[in-house]
């Protein structure tokens, strides 16, 4: 098995596809932008065309537009390195053309001919994958496809010969393709109602409510308003109330929105943010614990590889994805003593405040908060504003 | 372009389309379900739910099914509220 360290880019190029693809999901890479899709299975048959999907899409999100700009360099290595171990003929980046200026620095780039710049219209389309296939090629994914016993299912980007990712999922394999760095932190904008845009790099896992007051809110005093895990458009819902009860930063939050209760979410469909100055803020080490599932939705529960009262260190490998299904492997966003598993969520209390005190925080908002929601369920089965 | 629901609909009225939709914008025509274009965001959630593969993006809805566009595009959705009708 390819082991997840570090490596240059010319050992990068030299792994074969079957390696990329153990450590993709060795390192626990699913869709960030928002499908929670096991990324290894999309590399399992490799197609002709990678197609980057840099066109974020919920209003008022700075997260991968970020992400892009302060990681340039790496996704060209990335870029040089994906052709090689793919084969892909091509590999486009599809971005908004409202945002042309913002990703001119890849325009330059793409002269190299490692990969080309397709802008396709300001459309919502959710980031949607057919929807970018279809403005950024001259290649439809059909409405549906028939099954070999029959039956049919949705068309899907592999039928016309493309992959789609999004660009922080792409960081990620990056991450662990080249610093030997597993899946622990998600990035997203924080913003709405009475609280300053901000873009945070969270450990997984975290808990939303410990994020909001970071970004300088002040819980006791914010019943009035609801956090939703998602933007205006599609979302769920995180926490109704806010101070009572509480919910945790999931592989695909793209954003912690707020707005008051009882608001609809597209209600704020216009609302325009300004990219915060200081870019992404990093909550790495700066909380007190998470609640990391091991599967769920889509995916396999990982077979845990620690036990109550253990000690673990940061990017410690905690699960140890199964054979059968999806299923992919899960690491330690913090450090600190595994405090509880139950529910296939592993809930670490450690990290950047004393052991006492995140354990007096953490354990009313777990009594009565709702659940940890499920990972990886794919947007068809999210909620939506309603 | 928004998304057009055609003849397929009629006799079915499935409603995992309203369900998928992210902004309501999916009301009850009488015979089928309609889609306003004004309000469509061109996201597709509805299309892979429609179990009798009603629902065609716009510039794709097939010729002899383009007087379903035709109505979305000039039904008065005023006097109606998104979703399943329940009067």
């Amino acid at each position: 098995m390819a082991e997840i360290k570090q490596r240059s880019l010319e050992e990068v190029k030299a792994l074969s596809a079957e390696e990329a693809v153990e450590i993709m999901r060795q390192a626990g890479i699913v869709g960030a932008g928002g499908g929670g899709f096991p990324t290894y299975f999309k590399y399992m048959k490799p197609q002709p065309h990678l197609i980057v999907n840099a066109t974020e899409s919920e209003p008022g999100y700075w997260g991968d537009k970020l992400v892009q700009k302060e990681y340039l360099a790496e996704f060209l290595q990335l870029f040089e390195a994906m052709k090689s171990i793919f084969g892909f003929e091509q590999i486009s980046l599809g971005v908004h053309e409202k945002d042309r200026e913002w990703y001119a620095e890849y325009q330059e780039h793409a002269s190299d001919g490692v990969y080309d710049v397709r802008y396709v219209p300001d459309t919502y389309a959710l980031g949607e994958e057919k929807t970018l296939i279809k403005h950024s090629t001259d290649t439809r994914v059909p409405r549906f496809v028939d099954n070999p016993d029959g039956t049919r299912r949705p068309g899907m980007p592999p039928d016309v010969g493309k992959v789609v990712n999004n660009s922080e999922t792409l960081l990620n394999v990056y991450n662990a393709l080249f610093l030997g760095k597993p899946l622990t932190t998600k990035f997203f904008t924080v913003y709405g109602e009475e609280v300053d845009t901000k873009v945070y790099e969270v450990p997984i896992g975290a808990s939303v409510s410990e994020v909001l007051e970071i970004a300088g809110l002040d819980l006791e005093n914010s019943g009035h308003l609801s956090v939703t895990d998602g933007g205006p458009y599609l979302h769920d819902m995180a926490i109704e109330e806010l101070g009572n009860g509480d919910a945790y930063v999931r592989r695909m939050t793209n954003s912690l929105f707020l707005l008051p209760q009882g608001r609809q979410g597209k209600e704020y469909a216009e609302i325009k943010t300004e990219c915060p100055e200081e870019g992404i803020v990093s909550l790495v080490g700066k909380v007190s614990g998470v609640n990391l599932p091991l599967g769920g939705g889509l995916l396999k529960p990982a077979t845990p590889l620690v036990s109550e009262g253990d000690e673990v260190e940061y990017e410690q490998k905690i699960g140890e994805p199964v054979d059968e299904g999806f299923s992919i492997g899960v690491w330690a966003s913090v450090g600190g003593e595994i405090s509880s598993i139950q529910n296939n969520i592993v809930a670490i209390a450690g990290g950047a405040i004393a052991q006492e005190e995140a354990e007096a925080e953490a354990a009313p908002s777990m009594a009565g908060g709702a659940s940890p929601r499920g990972e990886a369920e794919p947007f068809s089965e999210a909620e939506s504003s309603r | 372009m928004a998304y057009v629901i055609t003849e397929a609909c009629i006799g079915t009225k499935n409603t995992a389309c309203i369900t998928a939709c992210p902004v309501d914008c999916i009301y009850d025509g009488g015979d089928h379900y309609l889609i306003n274009p004004d309000e469509c965001i061109d996201c597709s959630m509805c299309m892979p739910e429609c179990p009798v593969e009603a629902i065609y993006p716009g510039d794709e809805v097939p010729e002899d099914q383009e007087s379903y566009a035709t109505k979305a595009a000039e039904f008065d959705y005023s006097k109606i509220a998104p979703g399943v009708g329940i009067n």
